[in-house]
């Protein structure tokens, strides 16, 4: 089982200080806690995309290129790319660029994921959310997976004898989660085409996160690709731990009282019991996300919202380590103990990946020859390139 | 024998509250006058201000917990529903409309409604029909053709000599129960029940 953190890049006055970090310190800030995280020996390290303060993590795979060449080990993902508002086009290429640096350390986290008025800022409609992730996604798939695509959709201008660069790292596509929290057309999405759902978990009660990932795991099975019980499915999380509980308290109250989301809302006592955010000691904190197996069912990825609030840098390094030593080998052993052999420990990797697609019959789709006719073109002379664009893909 | 569950809302802020008392006498009405046709009714009383906190919360956070999601529940399988608000600067309370507010938009569609309000004096009276009425139009709920106002001095059987508050209190609870005995709530409708295929979906585009 993978055990991360995943960052929304919040630019948050810290309550105890009056602090607030620029955009330049909280976005270093985010880099070290990846290295960091990193270090401790986490399996995932994941950020979110938004486009509009206080967050700062608008641009994720310049973000993680940086941290491919400065880890080592730990997955580098995002919580959620914006499949709604990205050209499909340019996601395909951003992430194979990535996969391709990272040696194949990396997936990524489809999501909708915005609020109304940041569609419009990318020319799309709020309203035409869910279609957006569908057509999107199909494309985004097709441009990994075939090496020229003649195409034509409802949200973009159509593709002709287009091939997506670099091609995707030993011509296997990157493994993609779908995120989504109330639409069960998300997870509908996910269980088509055999790829991990996500459940940010973090607001809502269980009995919601249950149902929703069961009908994942109910249609994963549907389409062919698995038992149910061997979909694969990631969990959102939060925590706040010291050795005591009245520490941790102590200490996480005002952060809680002030945070942006739920802030002058709800007591911290009453969120704690309705939802997974667990603020306690390292057992306490086992002890909750040990028993998400008996609402979910075994699950393989479980990522951590610990760095938001306006917590302070070193605090948040302090968290990773607790988590790093004393609360994910316990919950490692708990999982694996009781995990049937047949069901999945993690999502696949990319080598696991590689062999299957060998497997199946799948060559390597390392490069696609082809002339360049386009760079340096007037206007007129590109009726008589697009005349020979055929040719030159071999149509 | 036939049963059907009446939930009453009452928006009354005070303990007593007339809002909850004329609450309780349309639920009585209408429970006498199901009994007449033969139907037993189970009545759940809510009263908004035990929730209060809970509904702010729901504003802030996006999800109701505790004893509101209960509530919420037993709203959205009703047979039907009394909805009594307080009159405040024109209209509903604000705890009432909060209410509404936070619960699933679909969860009155069809669900008949019988509406009740308090106010200090009976030029009030209109407020139940050109602000609480359209409210629950606009939910598609089924709302009773007759609503139950209660000034003060209805209570002393001082304002309304012609139709006195038990007079109009017994009309509603017969209309609403006329309503309730017709339909049966067959639950709300399954989130996962419908949910369109990834076929049906890409052929929608």
């Amino acid at each position: 089982m993978q055990f991360g953190i995943f960052t929304v890049s919040d630019v948050t006055t810290d309550p105890r200080t009056g602090r607030t970090p620029d955009d330049t310190e909280r976005v270093r800030s985010i880099l070290t806690i990846a290295e960091h995280a990193d270090q401790a020996g986490l399996d995932v390290f994941a950020t979110g995309e938004h486009h509009n303060p206080p967050f700062v993590a608008s641009s994720p795979t310049t973000m993680l290129g940086y941290l491919a060449a400065r880890t080592k080990n730990i997955v580098l993902s995002t919580a959620t790319t914006l499949i709604t508002t990205n050209d499909p086009v340019k996601i395909a290429e951003d992430y194979a660029m990535l996969q391709v640096i990272s040696g194949g350390r990396m997936d990524l986290m489809m999501g909708r994921g915005n609020t109304g008025p940041v569609y419009p800022w990318f020319g799309k409609d709020i309203r035409q959310g869910i279609n957006l992730a569908i057509e999107n996604y199909a494309l985004l798939r097709r441009l990994w997976e075939e090496e020229v695509v003649d195409w034509q959709g409802k949200f973009r201008t159509p593709l002709q004898g287009f091939t997506a660069t670099p091609r995707p790292l030993d011509g296997v596509a990157p493994f993609v989660w779908h995120g989504s929290i109330r639409s069960p057309e998300i997870a509908e999405q996910a269980a088509y085409y055999g790829d991990g759902f996500f459940h940010n978990n973090i607001f809502w009660p269980m009995s919601h996160t249950k149902r929703m990932v069961q009908y994942y795991r109910e249609r994963f099975e549907h389409y062919g690709h698995g038992r149910a019980d061997q979909a694969i499915v990631g969990l959102g999380g939060q925590f706040f731990a010291r050795k005591s509980s009245q520490q941790a308290k102590a200490e996480f109250r005002p952060y809680f009282d002030n945070a942006p989301v739920y802030g002058h809302g709800p007591s911290m006592e009453d969120f704690t019991a309705e939802t997974p955010l667990t603020v306690g000691s390292p057992q306490e904190v086992i002890d909750r996300y040990a028993a998400m197996k008996d609402a979910v069912g075994h699950y393989q990825r479980q990522l951590f919202l610990i760095d938001h609030a306006g917590l302070p840098l070193k605090t948040v390094l302090e968290q990773i380590d607790i988590l790093a030593e004393d609360i994910v080998p316990a919950l490692r052993k708990e999982n694996e103990a009781t995990r049937p052999a047949d069901v999945p420990s993690g999502p696949p990797t990319h080598a696991e990946r590689v062999v299957k697609a060998r497997q199946a019959g799948a060559t390597a789709g390392g490069h696609v020859a082809g002339d360049d006719r386009w760079t340096g073109k007037t206007a007129e002379d590109d009726t008589e390139a697009a005349d020979r664009a055929g040719a030159a893909f071999g149509l | 024998m036939t049963e059907r569950t009446i939930v009453v809302v009452s928006a009354g802020l005070g303990r007593p509250s007339s809002t909850r008392m004329l609450a309780d006498r349309l639920a009585g009405a209408t429970v006498t006058e199901l009994a007449a046709r033969g139907i037993t009714a189970t009545v759940e009383t809510v009263e908004l201000r035990d929730v209060a906190h809970e509904i702010v919360n729901t504003m802030l956070t996006g999800f109701a917990t505790g004893a509101l999601a209960e509530v919420m529940e037993k709203v959205t399988r009703a047979d039907g529903l009394v909805a009594v608000t307080p009159i405040f600067t024109t209209t509903y309370s604000g705890l009432f409309k909060s209410f509404v507010d936070v619960i699933d938009k679909d969860a009155l569609v069809g669900m008949p409604v019988l509406l009740g309000a308090t106010g200090g004096t009976a030029r009030h009276s209109l407020a139940l029909e050109y602000s609480v009425r359209p409210l629950l139009t606009y939910l598609r709920a089924d709302v009773a053709t007759t609503s139950v106002f209660a000034a003060t001095a209805d209570w002393a059987g001082e304002t309304d000599t012609v139709n006195p508050l038990p007079n109009r209190i017994g009309r509603a609870g017969r209309e609403l129960a006329e309503m309730v005995a017709a339909r049966e709530n067959a639950g709300p409708a399954d989130l996962y029940g419908d949910v369109p295929s990834f076929d049906q979906m890409f052929r929608n585009l």
